[in-house]
């Protein structure tokens, strides 16, 4: 076939008639692209985070006449620090699609912050594991020092010889995982930006 | 707004119809295709100041949905038996010798690079170099190799459909 012929068969064709749906009722539904999945994902995370650690804070505060406040403390940490790191991960969500710009730019944005977000993401969920590990054992030698028990010695040797090789061991566990649910998209952006660049 | 913007997506209904035939793979990931893309149109049309041309804007979010979705496609099928699919379908894809042909010209776009298909439906809508370097933002240079290389290519295919050659 001839390239003008493509063409006239291209502009004759008709409008395939299961395509054809009530757009009043489709402007009500929700986003299903990746990103706004992608977001919705984080916004659960952190209700759930939320639900789950509020009645703890407020549990260990009232409890036994709020002798337990310093575990009520640590938790509200932990949770502002997970928090940040949610609104963080949203923002660059948020920041990761055009759609009304140029292709090709909005394809750099993806891969640009895509790229941040993994990092972020990779980092952050190392560090936070690893504060969290801390926190507790300063819960657990507070709660030993209340008691009046010694604190034994082996404990932040313990301590040491179990957070370092662990969080080295999930920082590429983690690694592993994200390259699996998201590298191969994000490969998928990078040689698609390439092919455009290329002459 | 939302009246006059489903006016203004209606008249432009055959360039959606055209992108979902092209990225999607299977009628379910076309329908979802059509959704998201006026979903997206949709949310930024209270920001469309007219500053381009309406189709210009379609075309960019169009395209930008359908090249950088990141869905998992299901797998098209590698070949479409007539017989089983629904009476409406069949008579619109089977009732000519032109749908025939487009049958034939969408099966050579299934073979091109998500960016090659961009390409190819600009190509196919007559579009200036100007207007594509507008919507997906590579030099008019740049478009002119490329434009080429798939001419080349989609009229080696559609020889091959014809001739059944390759």
């Amino acid at each position: 076939m001839e390239l003008d012929n493509l063409k006239a068969i291209w502009k004759e064709q008709e409008p395939l008639q299961d395509l054809q749906p009530d757009m009043q009722q489709l402007l009500q539904k929700k986003s299903r692209g990746h990103i706004a999945r992608m977001r919705r994902n984080v916004r659960i995370e952190a209700l759930v985070m939320l639900l789950s650690y509020i009645p703890c804070i407020i549990l260990y505060l009232v409890w036994f006449d709020g002798r337990l406040w310093y575990l009520s403390l640590m938790m509200s940490l932990i949770l502002v620090v997970y928090w940040i790191y949610f609104l963080k991960k949203d923002r660059l969500l948020k920041k990761m699609q055009c759609v009304t710009c140029e292709v090709r730019s909005n394809l750099t944005r993806q891969v640009r912050i895509l790229d941040k977000y993994l990092r972020f993401y990779l980092w952050t969920t190392t560090l936070v594991i690893t504060i969290s590990w801390f926190v507790a054992y300063m819960a657990i030698r507070y709660s030993l020092h209340l008691k009046g028990i010694p604190i034994p010695q082996w404990l932040e040797p313990l301590l040491i010889v179990l957070v370092i090789p662990g969080s080295i061991g999930l920082h590429y566990l983690n690694k592993r995982y994200f390259n699996k649910l998201y590298g191969r998209e994000a490969q998928k952006l990078r040689d698609l930006l390439r092919e455009m660049d290329e002459g | 707004m939302q009246e006059t913007f489903i006016g203004l997506v209606s008249e432009n209904r055959g360039i959606l119809y055209k992108i979902c035939r092209m990225y999607g793979a299977t009628e379910p990931d076309r329908q979802d295709l059509f959704q998201e893309i006026v979903i997206q149109l949709w949310r930024s049309y209270p920001a469309f100041r007219g500053d381009a041309r309406f189709s210009t804007w379609l075309y960019r979010i169009a395209l930008n949905t359908a090249i950088s979705d990141l869905r998992k496609q299901r797998r098209r099928p590698a070949s479409i038996d007539p017989d089983l699919l629904p009476n409406q379908l069949q008579d619109i894809q089977y009732s000519s010798e032109k749908e025939e042909q487009l049958q034939q010209l969408y099966s050579a776009i299934d073979r091109l690079t998500e960016l090659e298909k961009a390409l190819t439906m600009l190509y196919l809508e007559d579009k200036s170099y100007q207007e594509m370097e507008e919507i997906l933002g590579i030099s008019q240079n740049n478009l002119r190799v490329k434009m080429n290389r798939i001419k080349d290519k989609l009229r080696k295919m559609t020889k091959e459909a014809v001739y059944g050659i390759g």
